[in-house]
């Protein structure tokens, strides 16, 4: 129950940043076609730039959880069970601690946005808390991930955010595609 | 304590959490961190973080990157990748080298739609390998060519590496797109250059010519490529002319593409949600890696380490060709362990200042460090082009490697050439906005 309400946490929140992009996509598109029709859409870029945050940010936990998150697989590659197990805690460990603290702090700066009552200072005055609810709510999505990840290799479990290593040409070509580089 | 024992241990520290495993946007998080600790005058570290990456991050700016990744994402799903050997191969049959020679145009082609390098690689190699092994050219020469070519992908804008770089150096997008067209064009002469002398030593390594056609049948054969040709122009034009922003341009590109994708019938909602999904996980994956490096650049920045490096190194009066091929060294090194972005974001907080003091232009500097990344992607024991054609192939790793180094070391020529001439680099950015 736990396990699947979890999941579809993070899922909602890599489908929330899916959503973001589209909103992307769309609001480019009306303001580079709107331009020369004379059209314009009240502060568009803003609303761009905040949908870029919302993506950034709503999707990390599906991200890390898919083991896109990139790391240097060097030296951890090398090892195996018991000393592997103890290297992933130590990880998950320094990674919750940071992104604790992190969201911690974005937390609280989104809440003094609506205790200072902050505004847009574009065409729209949106409040500045509403956008920034994707910050602190991703960053936070991202360190229950974390201890979610945590718990589970503390009891034994083989860490889920590890991708197995491509075996046919297919699935290479699949990583190659998420690798970036 | 001192800035040298300062960088010292924040350097150690980086590493520590790297070779742990820790991931790499956690690790410069942290590292920032750490930093904020030596700066005197008590800076709250916690809200620094969190105002400053809220700042980097809500940009419509940046929104070209996942666009372009978007864009990359839709045309990989398509039929591309037979139609660029189909259309390129009728024209190249009687240069030496003959069908090789797809290999470098195809990757310079879906360089140009692509910002990955070894998506570019997959993508053609996916074609490319069996056909030409079929047709008895030379194995190693071919797994050479696709992993040197399939790193046209970030040299040719669009590129991921060159929106991490302008992000990371704070300058200009569309400028450092517009400086990577020459050097990408440098790179395929070399590159063809090295496959045409390589044939005309090595004569009976090339099966005989395929069968002569007319002009009209070549045309025939290369009609698929014409959507994806005006794809090209038009995003270049788009660029080149001003008319748009890299963003907007981004996004007509991924319009452009959806069109092609739906002429071609491959797209349905299962794909589009797909592609989708796709670039949500590259670009959350890119941003953390970015907004740590923003916190970490914005930390170094408080403890002065860049600055007093930088200014030792003016002191140390190397003359400006002798620091880039340290540098070029140091890049070769690191490339071994990491991969570009990470190489990217780690270095330029301590490296930028540099450079601008010794006199480099930052767009120039975003070329060389472009060029040194594609070296890190074709060499052992992590570059990501060999791994790709390695499982590609079933070759091993050594074989595919060493298969690649001459690619590498044409590579080393590039950068020697745009150190060289500069203006090579500049010219376009400088037509465009000139002043």
């Amino acid at each position: 129950m736990i396990r699947r309400t979890l999941d579809a946490l993070y899922l909602a929140g890599g489908i929330l940043a899916g959503i973001f992009l589209v909103i992307i996509l769309v609001l480019m598109m009306a303001l580079s076609l709107g331009r020369p029709l004379g059209l314009n859409i009240p502060a568009g870029d803003e609303f761009a730039a905040w949908s870029m945050a919302a993506m950034s940010f709503l999707g990390l936990a599906y991200t890390f959880k898919s083991g896109d998150m990139i790391r240097v697989g060097l030296v951890i590659d090398k090892f195996e069970g018991r000393k592997k197990q103890m290297i992933e805690i130590v990880a998950l460990l320094i990674g919750l601690g940071f992104i604790a603290y992190f969201s911690w702090y974005a937390t609280s700066f989104t809440y003094y946005s609506w205790l200072l009552n902050d505004r847009a200072t574009g065409v729209v005055p949106v409040p500045l808390w509403i956008p920034q609810l994707s910050y602190c709510g991703g960053l936070i999505l991202l360190g229950i991930a974390l201890l979610d990840e945590l718990i589970h290799v503390l009891m034994g479990g083989l860490p889920r955010y590890e991708k197995p290593k491509p075996t046919t040409a297919e699935e290479v070509i699949e990583q190659a595609l998420q690798s970036a580089v | 304590m001192d800035l040298v024992s300062i960088s010292l241990l924040l350097l150690i520290f980086l590493m520590i959490l790297l070779v742990m495993g820790v991931w790499i946007g956690i690790a410069l998080l942290a590292t920032g961190f750490v930093g904020m600790q030596f700066v005197a005058g008590n800076i709250p570290a916690g809200s620094v973080l969190a105002t400053s990456i809220w700042g980097n991050s809500a940009s419509w700016e940046l929104a070209a990157l996942p666009l372009f990744i978007w864009m990359g994402e839709i045309l990989f799903r398509t039929k591309l990748s037979e139609e660029m050997f189909r259309g390129l191969a009728p024209w190249l049959n009687r240069i030496p080298g003959r069908l090789m020679h797809v290999n470098v145009l195809a990757c310079g082609l879906f360089g140009s739609v692509s910002g990955s390098s070894a998506a570019t690689t997959a993508t053609v190699a996916k074609i490319a390998l069996p056909e030409l092994l079929k047709r008895g050219y030379n194995e190693k020469m071919a797994l050479g060519s696709l992993a040197g070519a399939g790193t046209l992908g970030i040299l040719i804008p669009p590129s991921i590496t060159m929106v991490v770089y302008a992000v990371a150096a704070n300058v200009s997008i569309i400028q450092i797109f517009l400086a990577g067209f020459v050097p990408g064009a440098i790179v395929m002469v070399l590159y063809s250059g090295y496959i045409i002398i390589w044939h005309m030593i090595y004569k009976d390594q090339a099966p005989p010519p395929e069968p002569k056609m007319t002009f009209r049948e070549k045309l025939h054969e290369s009609k698929n490529l014409i959507p994806i040709s005006l794809l090209i122009i038009f995003v270049f034009a788009a660029l080149g002319l001003g008319w748009a922003t890299a963003t907007e341009c981004a996004a007509w590109g991924v319009v452009a593409s959806f069109v092609i994708a739906w002429w071609q019938g491959f797209l349905n909602r299962y794909a589009f949600w797909q592609s989708v999904m796709g670039t949500v996980k590259v670009t959350c994956m890119i941003m953390l890696i970015l907004a740590g490096a923003g916190f970490m650049k914005q930390s170094m920045g408080y403890t002065g380490i860049p600055g007093a490096l930088a200014a030792w190194v003016d002191g140390l009066g190397l003359n400006p060709y002798s620091l880039i091929a340290v540098l070029t060294i140091m890049y070769i090194i690191l490339g071994t362990a990491l991969d570009g972005i990470s190489m990217i974001v780690l270095t330029t907080a301590v490296v930028l200042p540099m450079i601008e003091r010794a006199g480099f232009d930052l767009v120039w500097f975003g070329i060389f460090m472009v060029l040194v990344v594609e070296m890190a992607e074709v060499s052992p024991p992590v570059g990501f082009n060999l791994f790709v054609l390695q499982t590609m192939s079933g070759r091993d790793s050594n074989f595919v490697a060493l298969a690649s180094l001459p690619f590498f070391f044409l590579l080393v020529v590039a950068v020697a050439i745009v150190t060289i001439f500069p203006g090579l680099v500049m010219w376009l950015p400088k037509l465009v906005f000139p002043g």
